[in-house]
């Protein structure tokens, strides 16, 4: 056993340590204990991450378990980038879970079901990359959704939306499941085997139609765990009914593995997929990126805003994946690595941003009661470190520089815009189209994130709650502090990651050389002759704000401050509520996007009951509801339901209808017989 | 294994229950004849199970004393049983009286319960015997135990040393047979731990706990005499046996849905075990015709052997009748309709122990019949048969969880989407797929009874069967809540649960022997009745209790006599599903036995 | 006996059973089903008993006349007795309480009945050609009655509104099964029929015990009231 494996069977002995703490041990006991048993998994998972990027790769096979199929798991570059990436968000979620689960505020998230659940979470996150056999990859992805499931009901006891949207997660997941479960079983009955060395052999004895079945079934299973549209209701659902902690896991790694399994399966085993597959991936990513952004654009509750977010990351990152598998299909390695290098450096910045900006989102939401923008502000002087790390973390959302998302949105923006060489009139279409979407996302994403910091951060407390916030204690700002420093130094070090990339992308079977170099401060493309040095790009910046600064510090008009009251309108002092909310930020986006976006407005109007004439009270009510949501589920719900209400003519409790059934049964079976069946 | 030490392990789990069964007739005996004298004015405490005051409009019904001709039907499968069938005749005199006793003391006074209300006034404990009760309650777990040891002992040499036959191959054990001893020991050692619990609940009198315990190993035995049996008739008698012993079971809270329930359940399983019978008999005339003598031509390992010389159009007429005979006994259309309401009429630990295992003996008893036909037929008629039967299961039992607003019929659906599963991976005949079915029976089994022993508990506390008025149970009372979720969780085939291994083997199976369109629809209906099942269950199990001010003072606790065999269950279904460890080798020997490349 | 006295014999048997089967769909008094069926029990037995002295066997003799004891005598009695509970004894002269001994309003009416009864012959005939083309004898060419009779006492089950003409259907459905045994291959091995015989026994108490808590429950034995479970 080399070290990586000795560091994967130490992370699963502290998740079933912790698991048994959460269980069996008392209250405030139990949810240091976890924490440390989770951190501790998250710091293993990390170590065998990285040394198997650095290069050490090992298998295992426990054949005792799982009956009538056998455990096997394999760890190289691909799985231990995944891993290292998991490895490092449950490590500082969990430290920031410890300070989150503690004093009156805890509600569900310190129970013993939910502190069971969570180091065994993490523990699936982590092993789901090394994964090496079909009923291993799904057994620990339905324990993935099993415990996660039962992490997102932590607060049932509080909210009903809490129930409904566990319903709709666990429902959306089983639906992957079946989507993934056709798709691998009839790739391993074509191949004739079930482990993924066995995959990889048989796979080029795959027919056409077979292969584009596989293709479809297993892509679409994976788009829907990372929230693709159409199969994305449950992550709006579903991430701000669950604890800060846990969606801070869900969407900094649990999405990650829908694009590791594309990435696995298509690139990896299935060996290249055709070329329409690769386009409708694009495609899908290409969508989702838009919609994901403008829903976020019109949401007003924090966590649906970050939510919809990581659904617009992720397409970004299917984007890449897309272009890639294009590029490689049409034969031009070497883009076709870049961009998929660009697509899991955006996978590593994105899931520490975004891991960062659901913890800070929970401890506003802890210190103020409220998710709302419309109701938070003021809190930059109540609650300084928070905001702080939630501006560290937007910055990197907003993918400029010196933020880390620039980088990783470059290097996808470079692989495109070098593809364009590529002949053939689909990459032709496609390619431009695709930088197009990245650019326009990336827009409304600054519109968005502005619009979170300020709105939510700045101006005056606009509700009670906001108005008593004070900062969080010190476990969830370590916590935040670590990812942070995450952000902070995957922005200016990017190099560090170069060859754990290249390696990861040299497993997806990209001939061509590694695409990136680096020496720690730079990062450079040989094959396309550019290079990148955030850390230059940073210091100018700085180098430039601080000349501006100096600058008008100077040439500021020394004299009397003098104070005046801001003009009214003559209708009297305009409270903090008056001021500029998230709604009326995205107004504008609103009313351009109006096609797209279809929001329901809703006047209702109640009179004095003597007289119609005066009015009693207006409501106004307006949502801007999940389209796709309203357009293509719920219609298929109605018609389940009603199919439903005719299926029960089959049971009326008549017992001649019953024995009717069995004997037109036996005279169908005889008649057919007597034919000659 | 010496002849007498096989001989004394395929007797046993018939032999030990049928004498509890004995025993606690003549316990029934014994208090029936001090009362015989004071026969007239008191209304009878211990032959009547329904103690209610005689209303003035009672019918003049004439003194019905059946003759000692007709035998208790709990005696009556001795007549299968070759060891006892001396002990047979003897009891008979006590079982009718408690029986036919019963109607005599029933008069229509009291206002017919709602088919959603129990037992609304449950009559005071005035049997005389009530802490003896007790213990004898927990004797019952002698009878399970039993069989258990024997599946186990059995294992040990089975899976090596081939089957095993005694009384002149009237008995017969091979892997298939003790993997299903081992399945119904396990289901009804859980099944009967929760006895007690549900007979002290209803305060049954020690007539009616007398008769339900009588009824139980009767009932066992005769699964277990369908399960050793070597010859096919046998195997059929059992297995009618079985109907006649529960509907007493099912009919037993004597409300009106119950009596309706029991009326349905017996009417369609007799036409369809009927078909059964007619379908043996055609099979018995073709090996007749083959040349097989009359003595061995019902055996079944002889039949196996020896099907290739059958007629093919008989025979395929013969499986025909069979598979939708039993195929109504296990719960697979089209004679599948007295299952959601016999499930849930019956008392809890009845539900576990005919949902559990009556569904999965009486398919194993259709699995022999399909080695016979396979062997005659090849593997395509029979494979056809029985995937249409479990496809239109699966449909239906999918769209009318769609509907279901009572918990114990939701379960009761659920069981038949699980036998369907079964059927399927019969049909699809490979030996992994009908390894995985094995593995689904005992997984299923043991997590259906937790289910429904579970539900019982809810309807102990919640009074009410509708899934609409149940709410907020983890919160009323965390054990039962995280039990019942525990075993819907197990149910909708997630880990660690065994039925998420044997689901996945199953489609596995299903893609790799080419039958991927059979294997998709399956699926899909798997997800629709996944929706159902969690959108119901979350409802029940989650949310605010409904009365803040009853769980102020702590919540509704279960207790360890009836949290135990929730909690067993759960584990070993958990278990199953890590590891199947020693059972692996009978595990794959008994899937070689029906399965085929 | 010869050959034709023994096949004219055996082919009077199996019309006579027949035609009972058909007569019980065409009446509708309870009582006189319960006769009809008690005669076609005696048939039965005489055909059993036939058989049993064509091939000389004492076994099948002895079996005979189980059937006709048990098919004949118990069964119908068993049926009769609780038929006779639920009819109150009339209160006045002329006055009769007839619901319960009759079939009031049947599902199908008594023409679709004999039709249905006609067409299910027609079918039981087609199915057992197999039957008979693999043995055929005097006995096995009777064989289409045996199985016209099982699917008209199944069509009896499916449509009788009493309780009881129910159970009379069943026990039609397993008087053409036993027949269809004895016809095809002299019956089954004797452990085998005496654990079916007194499984039918047994089916037939227990559903006579049924009906008295039904008539308790639900103040009649008419199956239409059996609604309350449904979805």
């Amino acid at each position: 056993m080399n070290s990586a494996e000795h560091a994967a069977v130490l992370a699963s002995g502290l998740a079933g340590v912790g698991a048994l703490a959460g269980a069996l041990l008392p209250g405030r006991v139990r949810v240091i204990a976890v924490g440390l048993c989770t951190a501790g998994l998250g710091g293993a998972g990390l170590a065998a991450g990285l040394l198997a990027t650095g290069g050490g790769h090992w298998t295992a096979h426990l054949p005792g378990l799982l009956p009538m199929a056998g455990v096997y798991l394999a760890v190289d570059a691909l799985s231990g980038l995944f891993m290292a990436v998991a490895g490092a968000v449950v490590l500082a979620v969990a430290v920031y879970g410890t300070g989150y689960a503690r004093g009156p505020h805890a509600g569900g998230v310190a129970s013993r079901g939910v502190q069971c659940a969570l180091p065994l979470f993490a523990l699936t996150l982590v092993l789901v990359p090394a994964a090496a056999s079909v009923s291993t990859l799904l057994l620990l992805w339905e324990v993935m959704a099993l415990t996660s499931l039962l992490l997102v009901l932590a607060d049932q006891r509080e909210r009903a939306s809490v129930r409904d949207a566990g319903i709709w997660y666990a429902v959306m997941t089983h639906l992957g499941l079946v989507l993934l479960l056709a798709g691998l079983a009839l790739f391993a009955a074509c191949a004739g085997g079930e482990t993924f060395t066995a995959l990889r052999a048989g796979a080029s004895g795959l027919s056409p139609t077979a292969r584009g079945t596989v293709f479809v079934l297993v892509a679409a299973a994976f788009a829907s765990k990372a929230g693709m549209v159409p199969l994305h209701p449950w992550l709006p659902r579903a991430h701000p009914e669950a604890p800060s902690n846990v969606s801070a896991l869900m969407s900094a790694a649990m999405v990650n593995l829908g694009a590791y399994g594309i990435i696995r399966v298509a690139f990896d085993l299935l060996g290249g997929a055709p070329r329409w597959g690769w386009v409708l991936v694009l495609a899908v990513g290409a969508l989702s990126a838009v919609y994901g952004i403008l829903q976020a654009a019109m949401a007003s509750d924090l966590k649906r805003l970050l939510a919809y977010s990581t659904s617009e990351n992720l397409g970004l990152v299917l984007i890449g994946v897309g272009a890639a598998g294009l590029f490689a299909s049409s034969g031009h390695p070497v883009p076709a690595a870049l961009a998929l290098a660009a697509a899991l450096l955006h996978i590593t910045n994105h899931a520490v941003f975004k891991a960062l900006l659901f913890c800070a989102a929970g401890s506003v939401a802890r210190a103020t009661g409220v998710r709302d923008l419309d109701r938070m502000g003021g809190l930059r002087a109540r609650m300084p470190a928070t905001t702080g790390f939630f501006a560290v973390a937007a910055l990197g959302a907003i993918a400029l520089p010196p933020g880390n998302g620039f980088l990783s949105e470059w290097l996808l923006l470079q692989s495109l815009i070098n593809g364009l060489t590529v002949p053939g009139v689909t990459a032709a279409i496609v390619l431009p189209l695709a930088v197009a979407v990245i650019a326009l996302s990336a827009g409304l994403a600054a519109a968005v994130f502005v619009k979170a910091l300020g709105v939510g951060f700045f101006a005056r407390p606009r509700s009670a709650g906001a108005a008593a916030a004070t900062e969080s204690p010190p476990g969830m700002l370590v916590g935040m502090g670590l990812l942070a420093a995450g952000c902070t130094g995957l922005a200016l070090v990017p190099g560090m990651l170069g060859n754990g990339l290249s390696r990861a992308v040299a497993v997806a079977g990209l001939r061509g050389g590694p695409p990136l170099s680096g020496n720690g401060f730079e990062l450079r493309l040989d094959r396309l002759a550019a290079s990148m040095s955030p850390l230059w790009v940073a210091a100018a910046l700085t180098a430039g704000l601080l000349a501006a600064g100096t600058l008008i510090r100077l040439t500021a008009r020394r004299g009397r401050r003098s104070g005046v009251r801001l003009w009214d309108c003559g209708g009297g002092a305009p409270t903090p509520r008056m001021s500029y909310t998230a709604t009326s930020f995205a107004e504008p986006l609103q009313r351009v996007f109006d096609d797209v976006l279809a929001p329901e407005q809703d006047v209702d109007v109640t009179p004095v009951r003597e007289s119609a004439y005066l009015v009693e009270r207006v409501r106004f009510r307006r949502a801007v509801p999940d389209r796709i949501e309203h357009r293509v589920y719920r219609p298929a719900l109605a018609a389940l339901a009603r199919i439903g209400q005719g299926a029960r003519r089959l049971a009326t409790g008549s017992v001649h209808l019953y024995l009717g059934y069995g004997f037109f049964g036996l005279v169908a079976v005889l008649l057919a017989l007597a034919v000659g069946w | 294994m010496t002849h007498a030490t096989t001989a004394l392990l395929l007797t046993a789990p018939v032999a030990v229950p049928l004498a509890a069964s004995a025993a606690h007739a003549a316990g029934g005996l014994r208090e029936l004849r001090p009362h015989r004298r004071a026969a007239h004015a008191l209304p009878r405490h211990s032959a009547g199970p329904v103690h209610r005051p005689p209303s003035p409009r009672a019918p003049a019904e004439p003194a019905q004393v059946t003759g000692p001709a007709t035998g208790g039907p709990a005696t009556g499968s001795a007549a299968a049983g070759p060891a006892t069938g001396s002990g047979g005749p003897g009891v008979g005199p006590g079982g009718p009286a408690t029986l036919t006793g019963g109607p005599r003391t029933e008069p229509p006074g009291p206002p017919p319960l709602g088919p959603d209300d129990p037992a609304a006034a449950p009559p005071p404990a005035t049997g005389p015997h009530a802490p003896a009760r007790t213990t004898g309650a927990w004797l019952g777990l002698v009878s399970p135990a039993t069989i258990l040891f024997c599946g186990a002992a059995l294992a040990t040499t089975v899976p090596q040393r081939g089957p095993v036959t005694a009384y002149g191959r009237l008995l017969r054990a091979d892997a298939l047979t003790v993997w299903l001893l081992l399945a119904v020991g396990a289901v009804a050692a859980l099944a009967c731990a929760a006895n007690p619990a549900h007979l002290a609940h209803e305060r049954a009198d020690a007539g009616t706990a007398r008769r339900y315990n009588l009824l139980i190993h009767a009932f066992l035995a005769a699964m277990s005499a369908a399960v050793l049996a070597a010859n096919l008739g046998v195997l059929w008698i059992a297995i009618e046996a079985t109907t006649i012993v529960t509907a007493f079971l099912v009919g037993h809270r004597r409300t009106r849905a119950s009596v309706e329930a029991a009326w349905k359940y017996v009417v369609i399983c007799s036409a369809g075990i009927g078909l059964a019978f007619l379908g043996t008999v055609l099979l018995y005339y073709a090996a007749r015709q083959a040349g097989i003598p009359e003595a061995s031509a019902l055996d079944w390992a002889t039949l196996a052997t020896h099907a290739d010389h059958f007629d093919p159009a008989v025979t395929r007429l013969a499986m025909s009748l069979i598979v939708l005979g039993f195929g109504t006994k296990a719960g697979l259309a089209p004679l599948h309709a007295w299952l959601p309401d016999a499930h849930s009429q019956a008392p809890a630990p009845v539900s576990a122990l005919m949902s559990g295992v009556l569904l999965s003996v009486a398919f194993a008893g259709l699995l022999r019949y399909k080695t016979v036909a396979d062997a005659a037929l090849g593997a395509g008629f029979t494979r056809t048969l029985l995937a249409g039967a479990a496809l239109l299961t699966l449909a239906l039992a999918a769209l009318l969880l769609l509907v279901q607003r009572d918990y114990k019929r939701m379960l009761a659906y659920s069981s038949m989407e699980h036998m369907s599963l079964i059927a399927l991976g019969t049909a699809i005949g490979t030996p992994l797929a009908v390894s995985a079915a094995l593995l689904h029976i005992a997984g299923h089994g043991l997590v259906k009874t937790v289910a429904f022993c579970a539900s019982g508990h809810i309807l102990r506390i919640r009074r009410t069967a509708r899934i609409g008025r149940v709410r907020g149970l983890l919160a009323e009372a965390p054990a039962l809540g995280v039990g019942f979720g525990l075993a819907v969780v197990a149910l909708l085939g997630l880990p660690p649960f065994s039925l998420f291994a044997s689901e996945l083997g199953l489609a596995r199976a299903g893609f790799a022997a080419h039958h991927s369109g059979v294997a998709a629809v399956a699926l899909l209906f798997v997800l629709v009745s996944f929706a159902a099942l969690v959108s119901r269950t979350a409802r029940m199990v989650l949310g605010p209790p409904p009365e803040p001010e009853a769980v102020a003072d702590g919540p509704v606790r279960l207790g360890v006599v009836a949290a135990a065999p929730l909690v067993t269950g759960l584990v070993a279904a958990a278990a199953l599903g890590v590891t199947t460890g020693p059972l692996t080798r009978l595990l794959s020997a008994a899937g070689e036995i029906v399965g085929r490349h | 006996m010869n050959d034709s006295v023994y096949t004219q014999l055996l082919d009077l048997a199996c019309g006579a059973f027949l035609l009972a089967a058909v007569v019980v769909l065409w009446l509708r008094q309870l009582s006189s089903i319960i006769r009809v069926f008690a005669l076609q029990g005696a048939v039965l037995a005489a055909l059993a008993a036939l058989l049993g002295v064509r091939e000389g066997r004492w076994d099948l003799l002895a079996v005979a006349v189980g059937i006709g004891l048990l098919r004949a005598g118990a069964l119908p009695h068993i049926v009769r007795r609780a038929l006779a509970a639920g009819t109150p004894p009339p209160a006045r002269h002329y006055e009769e309480d007839n619901s319960e001994a009759r079939e009031a309003r049947p599902l199908v009416n008594v023409a679709a009945s004999l039709i249905g009864a006609a067409l299910l012959t027609l079918l039981a005939y087609a199915v057992a050609r197999p039957l008979v083309e693999l043995d055929p004898t005097p006995a096995t060419r009777a064989l289409p009655v045996g199985l016209a009779v099982v699917l008209i006492g199944f069509f009896t089950l499916v449509t009788r509104r009493r309780a009881l003409a129910q159970v009379v259907g069943f026990l039609l459905l397993d008087n053409g099964i036993t027949a269809t045994a004895f016809l095809a291959a002299s019956g089954v091995p004797l452990i085998v029929e005496l654990g079916v015989s007194f499984d039918v026994l047994l089916a037939v108490l227990v559903l006579q015990i049924l009906t008295t808590r039904m008539r308790a429950a639900f103040g009649g034995t008419g199956i239409d009231d059996l609604r309350e479970l449904r979805d």
